[in-house]
């Protein structure tokens, strides 16, 4: 009988898992809003966080890369209402900061023996009181377009000015650009990292030289999540004279989300204000502080992981099979064209593997980039992967 | 689909199908890959060229350097000429599908096999190259067979009854044969065995339309519809598949039993077509993916029938003609060979 389907045996399938990597940089002009002149920052009407795409977002073929929020701990929020409970203070969206930090804590590290939603740690370790305990964070939450399964360990930097006025970060008429920089990054991780709700995590640091001191850990790299924690102290650095004293490098009004806007951006650009990280946390949207943040965003980069879990499946083709072809230009007058008499070997060539399902339905199909020639003297195996 | 970079290393692209995804989604198991075929849709075997003067292997030079597509996720658009593993080498013909388009007049499935064609004059002098000559015709209802079929005592040629009736079954039906399309090997030497075609696999639109038995009202069970709504049969048995005459040439052949080989013959499949109940009972689909004809715009090359025929139908004189084009295909399955038949479906409201 001629035969048009060849059975694969158990020893002819085989599943695999291959980790793949794709190097994502995220450069500063996309990021601080100079690029497409604010077009691919999104903000929202609640104010809790501002989505950065690629490309203005209105587009189709704008990509979302993260998103940036900020928010700090009950504790914080208790102090705050406290405060301007006695005119001591102005805080503003002092709620949703205490809710945003609340939802990435109990998401991110779980909760205590007690039921009570875990602060972050930034050195790490849980049960030393509050040794480490990031109250005030920056949150950065990579899309899964970027992220894919996970970020790669030790990959992870981010470039920014850590002090300076925004003025001379932008290289205004006052003066050259600020020329301090920092660059955070999971140093330790590739010896070291610890797990949580939200899969496994790590320090960050601000140079590769602290990563065997724990204590100077400025935030955390949730891998799985691809979300990053980072402390709001990583810009008091620059802020030695106290409030006021350093601009953070955001404008607009404080406590009203509707009138955000870029230093330095657009026509109608507008000043910056000479405050501090601390007065703009405090008393500042949301969206002023991740405004702050990424106009002292100089680069970022990490490695994702694409975990491909694969099925091979072996086509054998021994010496006696496939030699002939039901294509309908294989016959002239029902002669084959590759003959001229009974002793020439048949001729074929494969283009194309099928692979079908016991009811011959086509599941799945490969193509080889050229015709490969098959006649009784070949043996091929033909080996078809599919990725899932 | 562009073509494969084949610049370099010979690289393979593989993609699940449209079917490959929707099984994976369903999760019941019916995703399962259990054997594989191999095709070459691309390759042109006229390309060969056996008297290449530098020698034989500069034979398939061209054949080598055709480009090939990436693949299609449509599970009907790849595959659709296989290889075939036989043992020998030493076979220098192939039978193939062809239509068998006469008329027998005796024995078993005694029935019009001929395209559609008027007969008599009522077509209004129908031109020999007229498109609908190249295809079936399946009637949805018996108003449109009256028409078509004609008004004359003679019965017009390729008018399929695609419905359901009490009376017997008349009008024509479709006959493909497998053999080998050459006088250089007597009919009397037959078919080899590992060459004989006992069963068939036949895909058609499921919208449009049934696979019919021959010589009876009933339809074959589907035995799967895919997601583009091609269905697939399977068909094996002396309902639609009879022994060909291997006795007798074209030329000798009787009218009980004609040929259309030369060379030896196969089996014979014999079938018809059941419009599908939506195209029995409505115009919708007619109207989504056909063509609508006034009375007055049908034609010879159309259909070859006048406005008159239709208006003095039981529809009346403001009555419409609906027509959708289709394929069935046929497919040998032991040989993989294969013969697509163009198919009208028709109807009069």
């Amino acid at each position: 009988m001629a035969s048009t389907f060849k059975t694969l045996l158990n020893d002819d399938v085989v599943s695999t898992r291959t980790l793949l990597h794709e190097a994502i940089p995220i450069t500063g002009t996309i990021v601080s809003g100079s690029t497409y002149n604010k077009a691919q920052l999104k903000t929202y009407t609640h104010g809790m966080f501002e989505s950065t795409f690629d490309y203005p977002y209105l587009s189709s073929s704008a990509n979302h890369i993260f998103d940036m929020s900020y928010g700090h701990h009950e504790s914080v929020y208790s102090a705050l209402e406290t405060a301007k409970t006695a005119g001591t203070a102005t805080p503003y969206q002092n709620q949703k900061k205490r809710d945003i930090y609340n939802q990435f804590a109990q998401v991110l590290m779980g909760y205590d023996e007690t039921g009570s939603i875990r602060h972050f740690d930034s050195d790490g370790t849980l049960d030393d009181g509050d040794t480490g305990k990031m109250t005030e964070c920056f949150f950065l939450s990579f899309s899964r377009l970027l992220v894919k399964d996970e970020i790669k360990k030790n990959s992870f930097r981010l470039q920014y000015r850590p002090s300076g006025t925004v003025d001379l970060i932008h290289a205004g008429a006052a003066g050259a650009p600020e020329s301090t920089t920092a660059t955070l990054g999971d140093y330790a991780s590739a010896n070291e990292y610890y797990t949580s709700p939200a899969g496994d995590y790590s320090l960050i640091f601000t140079a590769s030289a602290d990563s065997d001191d724990p204590t100077k850990s400025v935030g955390l790299i949730f891998y799985q999540a691809g979300v990053v924690v980072l402390s709001s102290s990583m810009f008091s650095g620059g802020e030695a004279t106290a409030l006021g004293a350093l601009s953070f490098g955001y404008s607009g009004s404080e406590g009203d989300a509707a009138s955000w806007g870029e230093v330095d951006v657009g026509a109608g650009a507008l000043a910056a204000k000479a405050d501090g990280v601390q007065h703009c946390i405090v008393s500042g949207s949301i969206e002023n502080a991740a405004q702050g943040f990424r106009n002292r965003w100089i680069d970022c980069d990490f490695n994702n992981t694409i975990e491909l879990n694969s099925t091979i499946y072996f086509a054998r083709i021994n010496h006696n099979e496939f030699n002939y072809s039901a294509n309908p230009t294989y016959v002239s007058g029902s002669k084959l064209v590759v003959k001229n008499n009974v002793n020439d070997l048949p001729i074929t060539y494969i283009t194309t593997v099928g692979l079908y399902s016991p009811d011959n339905e086509l599941l799945a199909c490969a193509k080889v980039s050229e015709p490969i020639r098959k006649d009784p003297n070949t043996e091929l195996t033909l080996r078809v992967r599919l990725d899932y | 689909m562009a073509f494969l970079d084949n610049s370099g290393d010979i690289i393979l692209d593989a993609v699940l199908t449209d079917t490959g995804r929707l099984r994976l989604a369903q999760g019941d198991g019916s995703f399962k890959i259990t054997k594989f075929a191999l095709g070459d849709d691309e390759i042109n075997y006229g390309l060969y060229n056996k008297s290449h003067p530098s020698g034989s292997a500069y034979y398939d030079l061209e054949i080598l350097q055709t480009p090939v597509l990436e693949a299609f996720t449509n599970n009907t658009s790849n595959l659709n000429s296989k290889l075939m593993s036989i043992s020998r080498t030493n076979l220098l013909f192939m039978p193939v599908l062809r239509l068998n388009k006469t008329s027998k007049t005796g024995g078993t499935n005694s029935k019009s096999t001929k395209m559609y064609d008027r007969v008599t004059t009522n077509g209004a002098g129908a031109s020999a190259g007229s498109a609908y000559k190249t295809k079936f015709v399946v009637a949805c209802d018996q108003t449109t067979y009256d028409v078509f079929n004609g008004a004359a005592a003679t019965t017009t040629d390729g008018v399929i009854q695609g419905y359901q009736h009490t009376a017997s079954v008349v009008g024509g039906q479709v006959r493909v044969d497998q053999g080998m399309n050459t006088s250089q090997i007597s009919p009397l030497s037959g078919l080899d065995s590992d060459l004989l075609e006992t069963q068939f696999i036949m895909e058609l639109d499921y919208r449009l339309g049934r696979l019919a038995r021959p010589n009876s009202m009933g339809v074959q069970n589907v035995n799967f519809i895919d997601d583009d709504n091609i269905a697939s049969y399977y068909i094996a048995g002396t309902d639609y598949i009879s022994p060909v005459d291997n006795t007798e040439s074209v030329a000798s052949a009787s009218a009980d039993d004609p040929q259309v080989f030369d060379g030896p013959r196969g089996n014979s499949l014999n079938f018809r077509l059941r419009a599908s109940t939506e195209l029995q009972y409505s115009t919708y689909l007619f109207t989504q993916i056909g063509k609508t004809l006034t009375n007055a715009n049908v034609g010879d090359n159309v259909f070859g029938i006048t406005a008159a025929e239709i208006t003095s139908s039981p529809a009346g004189s403001d009555a419409k003609l609906y027509y959708i084009d289709s394929t069935v295909r046929v497919v040998g399955a032991n040989t993989g060979f294969r013969i697509d038949i163009p198919v009208r479906y028709v109807k009069i409201q």
